[in-house]
Order: structure tokens, then C-alpha cells, then sequence
């Protein structure tokens, strides 16, 4: 048996715990390696691809967030390792090793361990970049799939990038070795670990930070949150931080007085154990949920924006078809009897049509460049008709004659942008007619039909002076907007070609497909979604393969500990309902941290956005649980297995 | 009445075909309530199997053990486990006591595991405590007490849920003299006062003079038995004498052995 053989076996040996690390870091490598055969594969570098551009870039910031990602994950791991390993090391001192020599068996096993997980992450990648590239076609609408091709420079990148990496971090930790002393290694497992104590000012502090971070979070809005950002993050981490090193001792502290909780059954065991955990693992813990956090918030925020500019799609484009015409009966633009004619043929069935009849008019504005503006003028009664069909909270407005209400389509405008209250010159029909309106409110985000040119905004009136201005404005003068709103819209997207096809070009501008806009921001939203998520995937493995560290770190200790107790009476089943709740604890309280930061940061978006962020992001918080869950069951079961296997002999 | 009673107990090692290791062979054991009894031997003559399969958590080849009247080979595992708990106290070499949690609590376990009444705990743990002399070191962690006061301690959680027998394994291994004298002393005290049934393993003849009976094995069968008149120096010299006849390795006396 050589050198070399007895660091390879000191890795067999202690594969359980290598495992996790082990396969976050093959899943980096590969996630890396799958990115940079994209981006170095000669079409998209060629830019035969137009669509890919974007995406390639995107690509090149996540291979740098993976590569720093993994200096510190790996970093991190490493050393816990070796720190896992010091009565190892103080045995092997013992028998006349040196730090030399010890420092070489690191480097072997680190060198074995690392080429491996290059290999393996390499030979995955290689796996999967097919089906990668397949989605990404997809996704990118090409008619031909983007072909399997693996460019050198994409293996040379990955397999010396991350072997350099590798390296260094390995150096690095080599510092570590052979600086204690003997006997302090040999000892360093048995040292009694003396109860955590808490600072009641700490936790004072955790308190008030997580409450001063979530008080500003949730009132965050325009004015404020670029003075509020930084000083919220920096709050809630520092609560956190509190929260797992103090409050938690706290807590249990607290359980621990309570005797009826206490003395009753295992829950004896699983407190006093958690206590001691907690001691060791909050640093661990309030890492992983500020990972949570990130990964949480991340996702949540680019799933909100794609809603979100659903939504306002909804409400720029409120009918599937909308086109505006100037003159009751040119159509300039389109006939309506031909989009009826094609829906028919095509047996896309139409929810409601939508016919708004107005004149337009000059309105005098504040704070913007020009000093007038212009609009339509509707009635109310076509306002409501209208409004109510939308089913998306559109007020009733009631209008007395002599006043009116002044509608612009950005919800996110909350200023006024006319004089409210005041009576108000208007020029209707290009000033051949003049009025004087008193405005008594403006509406953001008000509109009923596609507010295009003319229609942008609207000043709704009294139907009865509706009817009279119309009266002295020629029918060819008259603006009309037309809606068709579509059954299935989402789905309607050839119809709505067709229909846009007989539109002639110069009227362009005039026409709007909600279809259109819709498939655009799904599909860069999609793409987004896609490269992110793998980067999130890699957070989340990276953060649970921590805990799964610390876990079977503990596994020794905690087997001799359950052994003994099994001899003397706890049933199996007792073991394995305190094993679970330690373990359920310990992974899902920080997913539980995360995801209440990530409620708060998500309310601050919806303020930023006004829509409702928080309940949107609920699925990808619902994704994450199930997640989280998986590898919690997972954690468990291979846990308990090895904590029971020893009972049986 | 017979509280443990053991008949014709065989433990053979190995499997078909490979070499068979007979290391219990044909014991017989009958103890009654309120004795104290000692089994000694020398290394390898199967003290330690004889007693974990009279702590039912190693079975025997053939033969029938009878607990309390119950024939524990019948049990399933959990009810094994409830049956430990209830019935059987254990007292380790290495005290076993759990770090995490502090002497009192150690002491309680076995109680908080079967839901008993936190008065009734209380009651229970002043009595032991009393017993046992450790009252003042109840609030105190594992790692701030003596070695001899870690095993009173974990005497009083073999015996506070008040089990039908206490099983040793020798329990002053890991002592020094002094130590070792006071835990001993502790258990007599424990078998005069309360009546508490105890089966002992032992190397140290110093322990063992303090049974009121001893039980000699060698090679896994039964070898001799004498029993204790009224002076505990003279029974000391006896079972010297034993086992100087008994032969085998006893250098190790109290020295490591799991």
C-alpha cells in the first residue's frame, strides 16, 4: 500500500461525507460546462444565431456568479473537512507522520476527489448538453435545433478552470494541516461541549434589526427605496445573523423551563440536543438562509416581472385586437366585418367586441414638456359599459355635466398630470369647438379599449353632453377604437397574425396584438427563467449539501449517543421521531427565515411594481418547500439508516 | 421469588461452514429478589455475552431467559425496547450519560421516555438523589463532575423508573480506588435499603466482594459459585483464592476493556 492508495482510501472511508460536496460540485461543473459549450459553439459565436446574442451574454455573467460561487463553496467545504478530520490527523502524528507527508495525503485525496468531480461534472454535462440545446431551440423558436457540438475550448475552459480552482482552494487549506498540536487533535472530539449561553442585548438586537429591515421593506416605495435598499439588506442580515448565534439559544432555553413541554417524552432528547446544534451549526444556518433569501428572491422577482408585464400588457392592450380609426366609417385601418369574417372562419370564438365612438380634444397638463395634451372624449355610460366587461376593477364613474374624469393608462402614475378641481379649457375636434371642464379626478391605469394615438388618454363626460359635443362633430372627424377580446386568447396567436396581416403598413402603428407583445416577454422571460434556474438549482444543492455536511459530521457522536439509549429503552421509533424533528429543524427553519425575507422583499417589489408580488412569488416559494422537502427526506432516511444499522448487531 | 432465571443459555458464533465459536455454553442462572450477584471469569470466558443477552439485546443460540415472569424472546423489537425500559436498569463501564443534557435530566430519561407525571418525576429523582448522595450535583453538566459521581449518577437512572433487576457491566472499570469504593458502596446501600436486585460483571475483586454471592464462568460455562458469609474482608481473600484456581488472564484487573 503507497502514499497514494492510503489517500484514496481515506476517501472511500469517508464517502458519506463527501458525498453531498461531492455532487454540488460535479453539478457546478457541469452546469459551467453545459454554458460554455453554448457559448463557445461555433454557430452562436459566429452569431449564425441571431436570437442567441442575448442569451450568450447572459450566459458569460452566470459562468462568472458559478466560478465565484465555487471558490467559496469550495472553500468552505474543504476546510470543514479538515476540521472534521482532526483526530485523524493527531493519530497519524502519533505514529510519526509528518506535516510534510500530511500535507501530500491532503493533496492527494483533494487532487483524486477534485479530478473526479471534473470528470464526472464533464461527462454529465457532455450528457445533457443535447437536451439542453434542444430546450434552448425551443425556447429561442428556431426552426432548426441548435446542433450537439462540443467546442475544445468549452472542455479546455471547464477541465483546467476548475482543476486550477480546485488547486488553489486546495493550498490554501493545506495551511491548516499540522499546525495544532498532538495531543489537542487527539482530544479535539472529546472536549465536552459546554451549553450555549445568549446575550439578551443580541437578541434585543436581532429584534430590532429584523423589525426595522421589514418595517422599511414593507413601506418601501418609489421616493425611498434607493435610500432604503442597502440599509435593508444590511438590517435583515445582521437580524439574522442574531437570530440562529442568540435568539435561538433563546428559545430553547425557554422550551427547557417549560417542564411540561420538556419532561415529556423524546421531546427531552430532541431539545437538549438542538440546543448544542444550534451552537455549532447557527453560523451554517444563517448562511444557508440568506442563500435561501437570495435564490428565493432572485427567482420571485424574475417570476413577478414576467406576470407583471403580463398584467400590464392586460391593461395597455385590455382587447386581444385593439386598433384605433379616425372617422366613423373610413376604416383606414381595418373593417370590423373582416375581423369577424376571419375569427368565424378560423372558429376562434370572440368574448365581447368593443366599439368606443369619441372626439378628440386638447386639455391643458402639468409637469410634463408640453403644455397640452390629448384626448378623447367618451361617455360614461360607454366608460362603464366597457369597464365592467374588462372584469379588472375599472371604476364607475359618475360625471356631472360641466366636469369630467381625466384616465391615463399607467397604473404606476400616481401624480396628477392635469389641474384637478379646476375649470378647464378644452378644445374639442382641433379647436372648432370650446369648452370648459372642471376635472374631478384622474384614473391611472384606467383604460377600456386599446389606447393608441388619439386615445392614449380620455376625459369622460356626462352622457348627455357627450351627446351634444358628437352632435357637432362630423362623423369623419369622429375617433373610433375597436376591441375584439378572444376566447382562449393565449392560444389564438395565428388568427391574430392573419388578422394583423390585412392591416396596410403605414397604418401600422394604429394596431395592436396582445398575442404578439405576450409571446415576445413569455419567450425572454422563459429564456431567463431557464438559465437562472440552473443557477438557482446550484445554490440550493450547494446550501442543503452543508447541512448534509454538518449532519453526518455529527453522525458518529450522535450514533454512540442513540446506541447506549436504545439499551436502555428508547424504542426505535422514538429514536427516529427525534431524529426527524433535528433534522426537520434544522432544514427547514432557514427555508422558513428565507422565505419570510423573501415575503417582505417581495412586498417591497409589489410596492415598487404595484401589483401584488407577494402572492405571485407563493409559487415559487411553494417550489422551493417541495424541494427543500425532497432533500430533507432524502437527508433523513440515510441518516437514520446509518444510525440504526448499528443497533441490529 | 425468582426475578431472572436462565436455562441451558448456548451462544455460538459463525455460520455454516466456517469455523463455530462456542462462547456460552449450557449456563443455567437463577437469581432471586433482592440478592446481589457477581459473575466473574477472565477475559474471553463470556461474562460480557452472558449478560447482553440478559439485557436482551443479544439472543441466545438456545436456551430460555424468564424476566419478571416474561420470556423476553417473544417480544418484538419496540416491545423489547418498552420492555428495557421498564424492567431492566443498566449501569455501563463508561457511564453512558448524555452530554447534552445535565445530571438531573440524565437521571430522569427513562421517566420523561414513559410520560410520567412531572411530579411524580420530581418525587422519584429527590428519593434516588438522596439515595445515592448526588443532590448537589444534580444541575450540574456531565463534564463538571467526578468520574465516581458520573456513575452514582447513572446508577440513579437505572434504577429511579424502579426496575425489576439492575445489570452492571463493570461498572468501576473506568474508576480510581476511591471512586470505585464509593459507587461500590452506593450499590450496597441500593440492595440493603431499597431491595433493589443486581446483577454484576465484574474483573475487580474488590467489587465483587462487595455480592452477596459469585458466579465463576470459564470458556462460556459455569465453573463455581460461593457465596458471602458476614465479613466482606474474608469473602475478599475467598474470591481470590477462586480465582487463583479458576486460572486464565486477570492482569488486566480494572484496566480498559469495552
Amino acid at each position: 500500500m503507497n502514499f497514494r492508495q492510503v489517500a484514496i482510501k481515506n476517501v472511500r472511508g469517508n464517502w458519506h461525507q463527501y458525498v453531498a460536496y461531492f455532487l454540488s460540485s460535479v453539478f457546478s461543473v457541469m452546469i459551467f460546462f453545459i454554458y460554455a459549450a453554448f457559448i463557445f459553439h461555433p454557430d452562436v459565436e459566429q452569431g449564425h444565431i441571431h436570437a442567441a446574442k442575448g442569451v450568450r451574454s447572459g450566459m458569460m455573467f452566470c459562468e462568472y456568479i458559478i466560478v465565484i460561487f465555487s471558490f467559496f463553496f469550495i472553500l468552505y467545504s474543504m476546510s470543514a473537512f479538515l476540521k472534521s478530520r482532526k483526530k485523524e490527523f493527531g493519530l497519524l502524528s502519533l505514529f510519526g507522520m509528518t506535516k510534510g507527508q500530511m500535507r501530500r495525503m491532503v493533496l492527494y485525496e483533494n487532487v483524486a476527489t477534485s479530478l473526479l468531480a471534473i470528470g464526472a461534472g464533464i461527462g454529465l454535462g457532455a450528457l445533457f448538453a443535447k437536451l439542453f440545446f434542444m430546450a434552448l431551440s425551443n425556447l429561442l423558436d428556431m426552426e432548426n435545433p441548435i446542433r450537439f457540438f462540443i467546442a475544445g475550448k468549452a472542455l479546455l475552459l471547464t477541465a483546467v478552470g476548475f482543476f486550477a480552482l480546485f488547486l488553489i482552494i486546495t493550498l490554501f487549506t493545506l495551511f491548516q494541516v499540522g499546525r495544532s498540536q498532538i495531543i489537542d487533535l487527539l482530544k479535539a472530539s472529546k472536549k465536552p461541549k459546554s451549553p450555549p449561553l445568549a446575550s439578551f442585548w443580541l437578541v434585543l438586537l436581532s429584534v430590532c434589526c429584523l423589525g426595522a429591515g421589514y418595517y422599511m421593506a414593507y413601506t418601501m416605495n418609489m421616493m425611498n427605496a434607493i435610500v432604503y435598499m442597502l440599509p435593508v439588506v444590511a438590517l435583515v442580515v445582521i437580524g439574522t445573523f442574531f437570530l440562529f448565534t442568540q435568539a435561538s439559544i433563546i428559545i430553547f432555553r425557554w422550551l427547557q423551563r417549560r417542564k411540561a413541554v420538556y419532561y415529556k417524552q423524546t421531546n427531552l432528547m430532541t431539545i437538549s440536543q438542538l440546543v448544542f446544534k444550534m451552537k455549532d451549526n447557527a453560523r451554517i444556518l444563517f448562511t444557508v438562509s440568506v442563500m435561501s433569501a437570495v435564490i428565493l428572491t432572485a427567482s420571485g422577482t424574475f417570476y413577478v416581472f414576467f406576470l407583471s408585464s403580463k398584467e400590464q400588457q392586460m391593461d395597455l392592450v385590455p382587447q386581444t385586437i385593439g386598433y384605433y380609426e379616425k372617422g366613423l366609417n373610413t376604416h383606414a385601418v381595418l373593417d370590423p366585418e373582416k375581423v369577424r369574417d376571419i375569427l368565424k372562419q378560423d372558429g376562434v370564438g370572440l368574448d365581447y367586441e368593443v366599439k368606443l365612438v369619441g372626439a378628440s380634444a386638447k386639455l391643458p397638463v402639468i409637469g410634463r414638456s408640453t403644455k397640452t395634451t390629448a384626448a378623447m372624449i367618451v361617455s360614461e355610460d360607454a366608460y362603464n359599459e366597457y369597464g365592467q366587461k374588462l372584469h379588472r376593477n375599472r371604476p364607475t364613474l359618475k360625471v356631472d355635466p360641466g366636469h369630467a374624469v381625466y384616465v391615463i393608462p399607467y397604473k404606476e402614475v400616481t401624480q396628477p398630470l392635469t389641474e384637478i378641481g379646476k375649470p378647464l379649457h378644452v378644445g374639442v375636434d382641433d379647436g372648432r369647438m370650446e369648452l370648459s371642464l372642471t376635472i374631478d379626478r384622474q384614473v391611472s391605469g384606467g383604460t377600456v379599449a386599446y389606447p393608441g394615438g388619439v386615445a392614449h388618454e380620455l376625459l369622460v363626460v356626462d352622457t348627455a353632453q357627450y351627446e351634444e359635443i358628437m352632435l357637432t362633430v362630423p362623423d369623419d372627424n369622429k375617433t373610433v377604437v375597436y376591441g375584439f377580446e378572444l376566447n382562449h386568447w393565449t392560444s389564438a396567436g395565428k388568427t391574430a397574425a392573419k388578422i394583423e396581416a390585412l392591416v396596410p403598413p403605414d397604418q401600422q402603428t394604429a394596431f395592436d396584438n396582445r398575442i404578439a407583445l405576450y409571446a415576445a416577454t413569455k419567450q425572454s422571460m422563459a429564456l431567463t427563467l431557464f438559465i437562472g434556474l440552473f443557477i438557482s438549482i446550484l445554490f440550493f444543492i450547494a446550501s442543503g449539501s452543508m447541512i448534509y455536511f454538518k449532519l453526518f459530521t455529527e453522525l458518529e457522536e450522535d450514533r454512540d449517543q442513540f446506541r447506549s439509549l436504545n439499551r436502555i429503552g428508547m424504542t426505535l421509533n422514538e429514536i427516529r421521531r427525534t431524529v426527524t424533528t433535528q433534522i426537520a429543524i434544522i432544514f427547514f427553519v432557514p427555508c422558513f427565515v428565507g422565505i419570510v425575507h423573501t415575503m417582505f422583499a417581495m412586498k417591497a417589489l409589489g410596492n415598487l411594481l404595484s401589483t401584488s408580488a407577494m402572492q405571485y412569488s407563493l409559487v415559487v416559494v411553494g417550489i422551493y418547500i417541495v424541494m427543500q422537502s425532497l432533500y430533507f427526506l432524502v437527508a433523513r432516511r440515510s441518516y437514520l439508516s446509518k444510525i440504526t444499522r448499528s443497533f441490529t448487531s | 421469588m425468582s426475578v431472572l432465571k436462565a436455562q441451558g443459555l448456548t451462544k455460538v458464533y459463525g455460520s455454516k461452514g466456517k469455523m463455530l465459536y462456542r462462547a456460552l455454553s449450557d449456563i443455567d442462572l437463577d437469581i432471586q429478589k433482592g440478592e446481589f450477584v457477581g459473575v466473574m471469569g477472565p477475559s474471553g470466558s463470556g461474562k460480557t455475552t452472558l449478560l447482553n443477552i440478559l439485557a436482551t439485546i443479544d439472543k441466545a443460540t438456545s436456551g430460555k431467559v424468564e424476566i419478571g415472569g416474561v420470556d423476553p424472546a417473544v417480544l418484538d423489537d419496540r416491545k423489547l425496547a418498552l420492555f428495557r425500559r421498564r424492567e431492566l436498569g443498566f449501569i455501563f463501564q463508561d457511564f453512558n450519560l448524555l452530554d447534552t443534557l445535565s445530571i438531573k435530566e440524565n437521571i430522569i430519561l427513562p421517566l420523561v421516555l414513559d410520560n410520567t407525571s412531572i411530579k411524580e418525576i420530581e418525587k422519584r429523582l429527590r428519593q434516588s438523589a438522596d439515595l445515592l448522595g448526588i443532590g448537589a450535583i444534580l444541575d450540574k453538566r456531565t463534564y463538571e463532575v467526578s468520574g465516581g459521581q458520573k456513575q452514582r449518577a447513572a446508577i440513579a437512572r437505572a434504577m429511579i423508573h424502579q426496575p425489576a433487576i439492575l445489570l452492571a457491566d463493570e461498572l468501576t472499570g473506568n474508576l480510581d480506588s476511591k471512586a470505585a469504593k464509593d459507587v461500590m458502596d452506593s450499590l450496597k446501600d441500593l440492595n440493603e435499603q431499597v431491595g433493589a436486585t443486581i446483577m454484576m460483571v465484574t474483573h475487580d475483586p474488590f467489587a465483587a466482594s462487595y455480592c452477596k454471592r459469585i458466579v465463576f464462568i470459564k470458556d462460556g460455562a459455569f465453573f463455581s459459585e460461593i457465596r458471602r458469609g458476614t465479613n466482606r474482608q474474608a469473602f475478599f481473600q475467598q474470591i481470590l483464592d477462586s480465582l487463583s484456581v479458576l486460572g486464565g488472564n486477570f492482569d488486566e484487573l480494572s484496566t480498559s476493556r469495552n
